[in-house]
């Protein structure tokens, strides 16, 4: 076959850059709509809680608390038992966010697009590789910022509401609470979405990746939630044989302090049990001591867990781009 | 000398540290403006080939430049139909077609798309889910023809295709090859498909290229012989021979003239390519070959 070659008249010129925002949308219209419900659901049942049922909460904890011990005493405990209810429902929702982030990331962000082939098409376009996976990590990471962002703020908005006007309210150290109340989930949700990405690519299978995802989170947030005591010097409070151990907040440690600075573990907590005071006197102790966090510590403590959350989103995003120039090949010109 | 549309040295590819090679030493010269027929049994290593070539797939070894530059370059300029013709299924034709006018921003072709989409009677407005093989295919073809690619690679194109669609498709692909020089890629283990509209072979077993070049060329470098059982075949490079009853009959490259007892004939493209997928062991002709390319 023999055919005049006629230059195509777009070669010299640079060819704008693909639209893909307006794709990666209809893609995931389903997703987003859902996401925004959640959002805005979510949100609403926190502005429920931090008004009115703060309100009627702390209204029925004035009432009981002005009955004192007199039999006949009326106050409206449906108020405080549903100020409680809604909060634990809220908190928790607030920090399984994130992981419906990395599932749907894994899932469907990437997952889907490698199982059923449609990335490599997507790829035969003029997209290249890394301008697919930089669309695919940053359209979503900035919805999902906004959207965690927006949850804890709420959050943290209803909770300090409540704070010492509702009896029942959780402190600050209670962990759901401290890391609902933080930028933890924000991190956590960016993270979740950085390693659904990966798995996703790593595993080629939607369901395989969702799960995968989902899985990895949780350890993440464990190996967070296990090293959250040292990420922040703790502060040592010590206190006479007979008071036992003080100082309330995030535990780290505690023990008895000899005489020459030692630390021991204690064998009791109170030298004025009988029996503990002989033990701990045989130790040659001389004080208990305790390593805690106290309330002053929670925005140090909540921003060194969220900058480890956000290194490693960065390292799996990398790592994702790094993998697909691996398998797809780079441009050397 | 003009830029080949791929040029193949020493390509190897290879899954993984201890996988087989899916593809190896793979070393061939495609000019451009030609149709180029990839032939092969199954697994043989057409489709990895054709992915390294649209820059999907890296090669573990060697090196291979598509049109000029290396495959990720090449990206805008090259069209790629999946085996699997892989489309958004949520997505309409139409905005499946709207979505290859904004991801090739510069370089499609409207017309081009729903000429294509229209020849097969496909109503706009269903979605990508609820279409048969066939009508999928033509999708796929449409969004690869509308970037209006220089290089245009086509993994089993015409597999889920009725007879009616297979030749209107190839009426277009010709066309497209005819009017804008395009240099079209096909890989199919059915060769009766392709014999009519390629005027290149490349021929894949095994993970290697066996043959190479244009048709033509290859045709008249092979004869059919039958001769008495026990004649010598030397110095001839024999592709293929079998005995029946008092005649040996072979497929031959005649190394000089032939001697004038022998009954001749020219085999077809089918013949010539069966043969070498049935002696994996047959020497290939490419050094003889590349020197005619």
């Amino acid at each position: 076959m023999t055919a005049t070659l006629t230059a195509p008249a777009t070669t010299d010129r640079p060819a704008p850059s693909p639209r893909q925002l307006r794709w990666l949308y209809r893609l995931h219209r389903p997703a987003l709509l859902t996401g925004a419900a959640i959002t805005l659901l979510l949100g609403a049942a926190l502005l429920w809680l931090g008004g009115p049922l703060t309100d009627a909460s702390a209204a029925a904890w004035k009432e009981y608390n002005a009955c004192g011990f007199s039999p006949t005493c009326a106050y409206d405990q449906s108020s405080i038992l549903l100020y409680k209810d809604v909060y634990n429902y809220t908190t928790f929702a607030v920090l399984a966010v994130p992981f419906l982030v990395a599932a749907w990331a894994g899932g469907s962000l990437t997952g889907r697009e490698m199982e059923s082939g449609t990335a490599r098409l997507a790829w035969t376009q003029s997209v290249s590789p890394a301008r697919w996976l930089a669309s695919r990590l940053a359209f979503p990471a900035v919805l999902t910022a906004a959207a965690t962002g927006l949850l804890v703020w709420l959050h943290r908005l209803a909770w300090t509401a409540a704070d010492g006007r509702v009896d029942t309210a959780l402190s600050w150290d209670h962990f759901p609470t401290f890391y609902a109340n933080g930028t933890v989930p924000v991190a956590l949700a960016l993270a979740g979405l950085a390693v659904g990405v990966l798995t996703g690519l790593l595993l080629r299978r939607a369901m395989a990746a969702l799960a995968t995802a989902a899985v990895v989170l949780g350890a993440l947030w464990a190996a967070v939630h296990a090293a959250l005591p040292h990420l922040w010097p703790a502060v040592t409070e010590v206190s006479r044989l007979g008071e036992g151990p003080l100082g309330s907040g995030i535990w780290v440690g505690e023990g008895i302090l000899t005489a020459d600075g030692d630390r021991l573990a204690a064998p009791c907590l109170s030298g004025g049990i009988p029996g503990c005071g002989s033990t701990l006197a045989d130790l040659g102790a001389v004080s208990f001591y305790r390593d805690f966090h106290p309330a002053a510590h929670y925005w140090p403590l909540q921003l060194v867990a969220s900058g480890a959350l956000l290194l490693v989103a960065v390292l799996a995003a990398l790592t994702a781009f790094r993998l697909l120039r691996h398998r797809t090949g780079k441009t050397t010109g | 000398m003009t830029v080949p549309a791929i040029e193949a040295d020493a390509l190897g590819k290879r899954f993984g540290r201890r996988a087989a090679w899916a593809l190896r030493d793979c070393s061939f010269r495609l000019p451009t403006g030609r149709v180029c027929a990839v032939v092969g049994p199954n697994g043989a290593g057409k489709s990895t080939l054709l992915a390294i070539a649209a820059g999907l797939l890296a090669p573990t070894d060697g090196t291979i430049t598509v049109l000029g530059t290396d495959p990720a370059s090449a990206r805008p300029r090259v069209g790629f139909v999946d085996q699997d013709k892989p489309l958004y299924p949520q997505l309409t034709v139409d905005e499946t077609l709207r979505m290859g006018a904004d991801l090739n921003p510069g370089r499609w072709d409207a017309d081009t798309a729903r000429r294509i989409v229209a020849g097969g009677d496909l109503d706009p407005g269903k979605r990508i889910r609820a279409l048969s093989g066939g009508q999928r295919t033509r999708v796929a073809l449409a969004l690869a023809l509308a970037k209006r690619p220089e290089l245009l690679l086509l993994d089993e194109p015409m597999a889920d295709l009725d007879p009616l669609a297979r030749h209107e498709l190839m009426g277009v692909l010709m066309g497209q090859a005819a009017a804008h020089g395009t240099t079209i890629v096909m890989s199919s283990h059915v060769v009766a498909e392709l014999e009519d509209s390629c005027d290149h072979l490349l021929l894949v077993g095994g993970g290697r290229v066996r043959l190479a070049g244009e048709i033509d060329d290859l045709l008249a470098a092979h004869t059919r012989v039958s001769a008495p059982a026990a004649t010598d075949l030397a110095p001839h490079d024999v592709v293929e021979s079998r005995t029946t009853g008092r005649q040996v009959s072979a497929l031959i490259r005649p190394s000089g003239p032939l001697p004038g007892d022998w009954s001749t004939g020219a085999p077809s493209l089918e013949e010539l390519v069966l043969s070498y997928l049935r002696n994996p062991e047959a020497l290939t002709p490419a050094d003889t070959l590349e020197a005619a390319v």
